[in-house]
């Protein structure tokens, strides 16, 4: 009766770092290519079953749904090595294989049009399942089938199975440079909305910071999608550690989100993975400890969530929970004196409405996968400054939105085909760092309706509009 | 006078020894010469006067083929085997000499001449090394005037000889008898030289002298006594081998044998007769006590001990015997009297004050024996051993040589049994001699109460620690063979004895005094036995994985098997305590086992792990009750005792509770978690009713997030301060852990270092009520939030169905105007009353946690600091509390320090 997960993988990155994903999991456990145990993962004290189930044939499936609009990708992974791993049923390509064109309101149309076949597909992994905890998403947020499509999931998930967890890996596009895509602010904000309604918990990937860290940190001049998505991965499959290796504490998703969410709408953590390495890096091997990956964990440029935030807001920004998974050779000791060290140096602020502190899980370190480090760190966090990460998205979204442009090809699809437009937007209250302890819950994203006019009209004075809401405040 | 005389003829003497200018080298001779021939002379002569004048007693005993012997021994290790012979020849010729000229005191002739010898050796020595001059045991304690070194062997080489020889020639005999050396200066005599016949007549003159006097003495003393002297001497002789005799008899209210009263005697003679006397009072005493103790009492009163002291005195008394029917025989016969012409009068007759003399010896052994008999007629075994053990403790060489020879032969039957015990774990002991004692008990218990020592038997030569030892090692070999059923100890019980006897050089054999032998055999087989033993405990027992299991289940270590008893049990233990079956339970168990990763642990473990009911009383609620159970099975039972076990459960139901708590923590969150549809009706903005409902669900998130953080914060501090760390200090006990009460000690503090740190300990027992009112309080919040979140999704039901006709995901829809009307009409009393309930929920629940956190830093012990640290990493409760008071309370003060 494992806590298990399923995962789905939707759209064209979701399936890429989905596979990445899978990848790092067969290796951790010791599973070949084809999903057979190795010989030499004789060392128990793993559980395969939260992601994997046996076959007949003892070989292992994991519990993936792999989804996609157009066939690129998944047509890769069926050609690949690991093409034996997956299920086949649980494959789902477009008969038409045209893509959802980078338009979120095609591949939310085309969820909805593939409804049954894939919650059948869900239907099936679920049965197979003695205590289902959760579900976990890969997606970018940016184009059309991981947004549109995945929205559409999240929305499914969250009523069918209201009770399970539903956990995402977002990827939040890359705000430095042009994208080909230019719809991308409009695709962000309307998934952004299905995270905040219908996720439990949404890990940020931001494009951005990945490739910020495989230049600066990584020294790759020019980082390729596979070396971000392998960045990824690390931290995908270093967050399900304490799923997979049982200990004390940490043993299930819920444990692990519910002390790092307190209040439903802070659910966006950001990660901080050290220290990082791509693969066959060898030359820049440092002596790591618990004090040492923990105070790198707090530090910005490890965090793989840029905050667009200015010096002062920065300085301002506060901790609401963090936890620290640390694998390897870890001297339990050793956690006490490096919390009593961060906090004489006051390496992190805390949000004052609240108690919150660094919690700390220790992880066994896959014996199968050799690592250069002996100690290597994750960091989940809630944090204020993600704020900034939204503010960006909905200014960039208010520039396209002014000059109302690209939306016709939204206006194709039934949800939009009467010019009501969702003018679904964000407001944050600027200050989530201000919040007090009887009104901790004001730092909410809130949504609400309003007419496009009214938009304009505000955003004509240049300045992102703040909500007075006076309901949120007692 | 006499002292010049002495002088006159020792001048002869060394004058005579030494070659002087004038009789061999006069022609070489220079002045120089000669004056260095002087000083030679002069040193000699003054060495000589020092030895006459020292009156060193030889600490040997006088026996003269011993002393010839080691004489010869001493030559043939120089590689003088040749002077040997000539030595071993003229001792022979020496000795065989009779009639006039013999010397009667061979013996010390033989010592001075060797002591003189050694003397010389180490001299040069000495001179050779430090060139300090001449300090030696001879002359050593004399030396104090700085004497000069005689003149080196080496230069005489005939020295030697010729000094042998001399006395063997030597016709008239020198009656100096005032030393107890009796110098050989009557080698002296031997010479051809003229004076020393003067010298003898002046001496015979003086025997003349003295012997008168002693026969007008005896004459005299004789005179109002109506017994002879003899008589009285025979008397004595009886009485001293407790006989009465004619005269002297044992008069019991004096206690004591006493001349009779009637016979006149002189008052000097009753007294020292009655002195004398005292050796037969005491061997009365003793051979009483060897009677009595062999004859009469039962063999069990003595014990093996007893009988060897009593057999041990029985030899020393053959030895006292002896001398008595030596006595006895000089009774009648004449002494042999030094200077054979001298046998003119009775005086050579065994006197009662030579009788004084003769017996002095024997006194002091008879009463020594006699005081050990007092002392030990009480005691037995080793007790008696440790009692005449110190009496040991004495200065005089002859008491502690007497001692050792009798001590030797009292503890034999103790290193018998200690031999026996740490090599083969039997106590051998019929009579209760021995300082183990063995108790009847069953095989679990063999280990902590199956053997114990008994301190009033444990000789006091035998030191505490080395008893320790001693026991550990025969338990050992008894634990092994009785609870492990292993034979192996035999073979290190042997290789221990080998080692032993490779190493004592087959010196080996215990007995008294040899300490170390006895400590290197209890060492070797101590260290053997016990690393066997230790290896069969972690081998074959598997002791460091019964360890580990029982962390990983009785203190909850395996995470998701311990989530999966609590999914699965979780309905069942809600019931009822007298409503549970066990069986069920343990059913539950077994399906909790296979769903996790527990399946793939050794089925001999799993077997062990069991479901208990502890007993309970009316009301108990299934949760009170149940608990796991871990039988470790025999012979680890002897580190896992019950009491052990019990405090296992203690830790196992503080931590299954604190699981429990945390369990519906997370449960909790889940009926609100951020997607759930009651939560997202907060994020739209409502009216009036709509946002009290926000307000109770926000105030239930804030205090579940504060509730989370807690026991998150609680069960972090006890898995890395408590669990963990203790955890990791037992390894490394275990580690160095060299016998089972090692093992058992790191085990036991292994133990107590969690319950004391787990708020479990006697200290904390304040902390730890408080802990539990939290926790419940906490499950109450929790069926408060439940019963919240159920009615707020019934009522949005209700609002859906009356109001929204339309598909749920339809993000067209939201007429907030028709859901507001029944929206106000549901809320009502049920939004106030919970409301109400939750406020009390809060305030109690910061109150009870400020009282915790303000007793933590109260605290004894340091470990809670780091609970306090944790709970408050944030420093919130300290903002929070100076906001609320201004009164500096411990906490404050603590928290800040950190």
């Amino acid at each position: 009766m494992p806590r298990e997960i399923i995962t789905l993988q939707v759209g064209q990155c979701g399936n890429q770092i989905g596979m990445e994903f899978w990848k790092q999991l067969c290796l951790e456990h010791g599973i070949s290519k084809a999903g057979i145990l190795e010989d030499f993962a004789t060392q128990g004290g793993d559980r395969k079953d939260v992601f994997f189930y046996q076959a007949d044939d003892e070989h292992y499936i994991p519990r993936a749904l792999l989804l996609d609009l157009e066939p690129r990708v998944i047509n890769s992974i069926q050609n690949s090595e690991y093409r034996n791993l997956y299920n086949h049923e649980n494959v789902f390509v477009a008969d038409h294989g045209g893509g959802a064109g980078n338009n979120w309101a095609s591949g939310y149309h085309q969820g909805e049009q593939v409804e049954e076949d894939i919650m059948d597909m869900i239907d099936r992994e679920a049965d197979g399942s003695d205590s289902l905890e959760g579900f976990v998403l890969c997606h970018s947020i940016a184009g059309g089938t991981g947004s549109g499509m995945g929205s559409y999931l999240l929305e499914a998930l969250n009523d069918r199975y209201s009770k399970k967890l539903v956990q995402t890996y977002s990827v939040f596009p890359n705000q430095m440079e042009t994208s080909d895509v230019v719809v991308q602010p409009y695709n962000s904000l309307l998934t952004l909305k299905r995270l905040t309604l219908n996720a439990d918990c949404v890990v940020v990937l931001d494009n951005t910071a990945l490739n910020r860290i495989a230049v600066d940190r990584l020294h790759i001049p020019n980082p390729t999608f596979a070396q971000t998505n392998s960045l990824v991965s690390t931290v995908m499959s270093a967050s399900t550690t304490t799923l997979r290796y049982p200990g004390y504490m940490n043993n299930d998703l819920v444990g692990l989100v519910a002390s790092l969410i307190p209040t439903p709408r802070c659910h966006f953590l950001m990660t901080g993975y050290t220290p990082l390495t791509v693969e066959r890096q060898a030359n820049a091997i440092r002596k790591t400890t618990v004090l040492d990956v923990m105070r790198r964990l707090l530090q910005a440029k490890n965090i793989m969530v840029s905050s667009y935030a200015r010096t002062k807001d920065a300085s301002q920004a506060k901790y609401i929970s963090i936890l620290n998974i640390i694998q390897g050779e870890v001297d339990p000791t050793q956690v006490h004196k490096s919390l009593q060290r961060i906090r004489e140096r006051k390496l992190a602020n805390f949000i004052e409405w609240g108690p919150a502190s660094i919690q700390v899980a220790l992880s066994r370190k896959s014996p199968y996968v050799q690592t250069a480090h002996r100690v290597s760190g994750l960091m989940l966090a809630s944090h204020t400054s993600i704020r900034h990460l939204f503010s960006k998205c909905i200014s960039q979204y208010e520039k396209l939105r002014k000059k109302q442009a690209f939306l016709d090809n939204y206006r194709k699809f039934p949800m939009f085909a009467d010019n009501d437009f969702g003018e679904w937007r964000i407001d944050l209250r600027p200050s989530l760092e201000k919040a007090t302890p009887q009104a901790p819950w004001t730092q909410e994203f809130h949504f609400c309706r309003t007419s496009s006019q009214k938009v304009s009209a505000r955003l004509a004075g240049r300045k992102v509009s703040v909500h007075n809401i006076e309901g949120a405040t007692v | 006078m006499e002292d010049d005389v002495v002088a006159d003829l020792v001048k002869q003497l060394v004058k005579r020894l030494l070659p002087s200018p004038g009789n061999s080298t006069e022609k070489s001779s220079s002045s120089s010469n000669g004056e260095q021939q002087q000083t030679t002379l002069d040193r000699a002569f003054q060495y000589a006067m020092r030895i006459i004048g020292s009156r060193i007693a030889p600490s040997l005993a006088s026996d003269e083929v011993a002393m010839a012997e080691s004489i010869k021994r001493q030559l043939v290790q120089e590689g003088r085997s040749s002077d040997a012979l000539t030595f071993a020849d003229l001792h022979r010729r020496f000795a065989s000499l009779s009639g006039t000229g013999t010397v009667e005191n061979r013996w010390a002739v033989l010592y001075l001449l060797r002591a003189v010898s050694e003397d010389q050796r180490r001299d040069a020595a000495e001179t050779k090394r430090t060139a300090v001059p001449f300090t030696s045991t001879l002359s050593g304690p004399a030396a104090v005037g700085g004497l000069q070194a005689l003149p080196k062997a080496a230069e005489h080489p005939k020295l030697q000889v010729s000094q042998l020889d001399a006395p063997a020639s030597s016709s008239p005999r020198s009656s100096l008898r005032n030393g107890s050396l009796r110098l050989p200066r009557q080698q002296a005599g031997s010479s051809d030289h003229g004076p020393q016949g003067g010298v003898l007549i002046l001496s015979k003159d003086g025997d003349n002298v003295k012997s008168i006097a002693i026969r007008e003495y005896i004459e005299i003393s004789q005179v109002d006594s109506e017994v002879t002297e003899a008589a009285l001497v025979r008397d004595v002789v009886y009485a001293c081998q407790g006989i009465d005799g004619r005269y002297v008899k044992f008069d019991e209210d004096q206690d004591g044998y006493v001349i009779d009263a009637n016979v006149k005697v002189p008052k000097t003679t009753r007294v020292l007769v009655r002195r004398l006397c005292e050796v037969g009072w005491l061997f009365r005493r003793v051979r009483n006590h060897i009677s009595e103790s062999l004859e009469d009492g039962p063999l069990e009163a003595i014990g093996t001990v007893g009988q060897a002291f009593c057999a041990a005195l029985q030899e020393e008394l053959g030895d006292y015997y002896r001398l008595m029917a030596v006595l006895e025989t000089q009774i009648y016969n004449p002494i042999p009297f030094m200077s054979g012409g001298a046998t003119c009068s009775g005086g050579n007759f065994l006197s009662i004050r030579r009788l004084a003399v003769w017996l002095a010896e024997p006194l002091t052994r008879m009463r020594l024996m006699a005081v050990l008999v007092d002392d030990c007629k009480t005691l037995r075994g080793g007790a008696m051993a440790g009692a005449i053990h110190m009496h040991l403790q004495h200065g005089g060489p002859l008491v502690r040589s007497f001692l050792r020879r009798l001590m030797r032969r009292v503890c034999a039957p103790i290193y018998e049994m200690i031999r026996r015990w740490v090599l083969e774990g039997e106590v051998d002991d019929l009579y209760g001699e021995f300082f183990v004692v063995a108790q009847p008990v069953k095989a679990e218990a063999l280990w902590r109460q199956g053997y114990q020592l008994q301190t009033s038997m444990l000789p006091s030569f035998i030191p505490e620690p080395l008893a320790k030892r001693i026991l550990r090692t025969g338990k050992s070999i008894n634990f092994l063979r009785v609870c492990c059923e292993d034979q192996g100890w035999a073979k290190a019980a042997a290789a221990a004895v080998a080692t032993v006897r490779a190493s004592a050089n087959g010196r080996g054999g215990l007995g008294y005094g040899e300490t170390e032998a006895l400590e290197s055999l209890v060492a070797e087989a101590a260290g053997r036995i016990d690393r066997h033993l230790i290896q069969i405990v972690y081998n074959r027992y598997k002791f460091r994985d019964q360890c580990l299991a029982i962390k990983r289940y009785l203190l909850l270590g395996q995470g998701d098997f311990i989530q999966y008893l609590m999914d699965l049990v979780g309905s069942e233990l809600s019931l009822p305590a007298n409503n549970l079956s066990a069986f069920k339970l343990s059913g539950t168990l077994e399906s909790a086992i296979r769903a996790s990763n527990a399946q793939y642990d050794d089925g001999d473990i799993l077997d062990r792990l069991r479901v208990k009911m502890m007993p309970h009383g009316d009301g108990d609620r299934g949760w009170d009750v149940f608990s796991l159970q871990y039988d470790a099975r025999e012979p680890l039972t002897t580190v896992f005792t019950e009491d052990i076990m019990a405090t296992y459960l203690r830790i196992f139901n503080f931590l299954w509770r604190l699981k429990r708590v945390d369990h519906a923590l997370s449960a909790t969150w889940q009926t609100m978690k951020p997607n759930c549809s009651v939560g997202r009706a907060s994020a739209i903005k409502g009216d009036g009713v709509k946002s009290e409902l926000t307000v109770v669900l926000r105030r239930c998130q804030t205090l579940r997030n504060e509730m989370n953080h807690f026991v998150t914060n609680l069960q972090y501090y006890i898995m890395f301060e408590v669990l963990e760390f203790s955890w990791a200090n037992f390894l490394a006990e275990m580690e160095v852990a060299h016998d089972l009460d090692e093992l058992i000690a790191a085990h036991e503090k292994y133990l107590s270092s969690i319950v004391e740190k787990a708020l479990l300990g006697e200290r904390s027992q304040l902390l730890c009520k408080t802990l539990f009112s939290l926790f419940d309080l906490i499950l109450r919040f929790r069926g408060l939030a439940d019963r919240l979140f159920e009615n707020a999704r019934e009522m949005e039901a209700r609002n859906q169905n009356a109001t929204r006709q339309r598909p749920k995901r339809d993000f067209h829809s939201g007429s907030f105007n028709g859901r507001k009307s029944s929206m106000s009409s549901l809320s009502g009393d049920f939004l106030t009353s919970i409301s109400e309930e939750m406020d009390a929920c809060a305030v109690e629940y910061s109150s009870l946690l400020e009282g915790f956190i303000a007793q933590l830093p109260v605290q004894q012990h340091v470990d809670l600091k780091f609970l306090s640290f944790r709970l408050d990493f944030s420093e919130y409760y300290t903002r929070q509390h100076m906001s609320m008071s201004t009164t500096p309370l411990k906490f404050r003060r603590t928290s800040l320090k950190i």
